[in-house]
């Protein structure tokens, strides 16, 4: 039977069954049953569990975990992942791997403990100074969450890149019924210290940045070719189709069942990783489509940026786009189809 | 699919017994989320949570509109009982909530003197199980079986079943208290 159990302990236990060795960080609402949880369960499998000294410290223990080849987490929320980006710039410089864990929390500077999503142009983005990106999964339940954990850590070693567990506050907090994984034993990474200094990009000499800077193209291409995930629903003839992740599209899944009751054609492109951002999906929605309406717990937008992009590439760049704003929280199913229907009636303009 | 608000002050016991009730319900094999409302509360400050439970896939996990409210105190009863659905029950502890603070008319009211039943039954720190035994009652939901055998397993899981016969009679008693 599946067991209740709380999203944040539920992830910290699988990311131990994905064979985490080291976890180094600073606590933060409402990430913090993480690290809490794994201060006791780290040792009792006789592996590292360190409360750094701050967010800076504890990214930058994980860069010497990540270097020595094992698998590293640290995990935070919005204002802490800020502090870590010096390091987590480092890492994607030095292409090693490892996993940032963001329980996403709303506001700017120190902001607040309500649950949110106004990290995503952040994460989608890089986050730190330089020319990267992180692979950005992104949750709707504490299943998925669970899930993705070994996945993560598989594609940061495939292409030695940073991933992003993009998870939210609510999600963290909230507790479901869900399946844990089984213990894995990870594979061994080529690129781990090994006293001679064979891999160069551990340091600044010797170093070709021009030729990296293709090369790393090359690489960013190749992850967007072949690492979109995400879900549809009923996009092939919807009239409007909602995009959304986390919490606020499980929510939407909610609406769109209730809409369609009530006679609206409306679907659904629901990422699974935010970066890539999943472009396939706009190529089986309907050539008629009239409009895609974001949903997002953010105060300006950012999703609907994406959205607006990439339905462009995809030749919808005559479609307007929407953007409905939750702020913070999970969007009401009542809400969310009472919007819809301000859409429909021209009450609600479009984004782009 | 039901939506349960269990709503106190912090230290009642209002988020275990939302717990209690997503356990059982998660034991017979329902669909079930649990949502706190969290921050920097303290005891004695306002705490509440959200259970959904049913057959059907549980989409928005968050406060919508609740079927039963669970108001331990009157400031959690005023706050609460306009997000109700019509036709719905509230459970209020009418050890310190007088029946006339309800505003509502269009609800089932059930009060229920948890802590003096509690005294009573010489378990006094049971007074939310008592609360979850009404509660399973009143949604009609629950047979007294499904909710013993989901809340002494949840205890179990926690290494406590030294408190199983004292837990089993504080649900008995206010499953099978008059007024259901």
């Amino acid at each position: 039977m599946a067991e209740i159990m709380k999203g944040n302990h539920a992830i910290a236990e699988a990311a131990v069954r994905a064979g985490v060795t080291f976890y180094a960080g600073y606590p933060i609402t409402p990430s913090s049953e993480i690290m809490e949880y794994l201060s006791g369960r780290l040792p009792e499998l006789g592996r590292v569990f360190i409360q750094a000294e701050s967010e800076v410290a504890g990214i930058t223990m994980v860069m010497g975990a990540a270097a020595c080849g094992v698998r590293a987490l640290t995990a935070s929320s919005g204002p802490g992942i800020s502090l870590k980006q010096e390091g987590i710039s480092c890492i994607s410089d030095e292409e090693l791997s490892c996993v940032v864990i963001n329980v996403a929390r709303y506001g700017n500077g120190l902001g607040t403990l309500f649950s949110s999503q106004c990290d995503y142009l952040r994460e989608t983005r890089g986050g730190g100074n330089g020319d990267y990106r992180c692979i950005v999964l992104c949750p709707e339940s504490v299943q998925e969450a669970v899930d993705l954990m070994a996945l993560a850590y598989e594609l940061s070693e495939k292409y030695r890149i940073v991933s992003t567990l993009l998870t939210e506050g609510a999600l963290g907090q909230m507790m479901e019924p869900c399946v844990l994984p089984e213990f894995i034993d990870p594979p061994k990474v080529s690129w781990g210290f090994d006293g001679k200094y064979s891999y160069k990009k551990v340091g600044i000499f010797d170093r070709n940045p021009y030729q990296e800077g293709i090369d790393l193209r090359k690489k960013h291409e190749c992850i967007k070719e072949n690492e979109q995930r995400f879900e549809t629903i009923d996009v092939e003839d919807a009239d409007y189709v909602f995009v959304a992740y986390g919490l606020p599209a499980r929510s939407v899944k909610g609406a769109i069942k209730e809409l369609q009751a009530e006679g609206h054609k409306v679907g659904l492109i629901r990422l699974i990783t935010a970066w890539p951002f999943p472009e396939k999906a706009f190529s089986v929605v309907n050539s008629h489509v009239k409009g895609f309406i974001s949903v997002e717990a953010s105060a300006t937008g950012q999703v609907v940026e994406d959205v607006a992009l990439y339905s462009k590439k995809s030749g919808f760049g005559h479609v307007p786009a929407y953007c409905l704003l939750n702020i913070y929280g999970i969007p009401a199913i009542r809400d969310t189809k009472e919007n819809f229907k301000k859409i429909i009636a021209g009450e609600i303009k479009e984004v782009f | 699919m039901k939506e349960v608000i269990f709503a106190g002050l912090g230290g009642q016991g209002v988020l275990t017994i939302g717990l209690i009730m997503a356990e059982i319900a998660n034991h017979r094999g329902d669909n079930t989320t649990w949502v706190p409302s969290y921050g920097s509360a303290m005891r004695g400050g306002m705490a509440n949570c959200t259970v959904k439970y049913g057959k059907e896939i549980i989409y928005n996990p968050a406060q919508e509109a609740c079927d039963i409210l669970l108001a331990m105190h009157e400031q959690a009863l005023s706050f609460f009982e306009e997000k109700m659905n019509s036709g719905g029950i509230i459970v209020y502890n009418s050890d310190i909530i007088s029946k006339d603070k309800i505003r509502r008319t269009d609800v089932q009211c059930i009060g229920v003197p948890c802590a003096s039943l509690a005294e009573k039954i010489g378990n006094p720190r049971g007074a939310n199980i008592i609360m979850t035994g009404m509660l399973l009652k009143a949604s009609g939901d629950f047979t007294e079986e499904e909710g013993l055998a989901g809340m002494n397993a949840m205890f179990a899981k926690k290494g406590k079943t030294k408190f199983e016969a004292q837990n089993s009679i504080a649900f008995k008693t206010g499953y099978d208290f008059p007024g259901n």
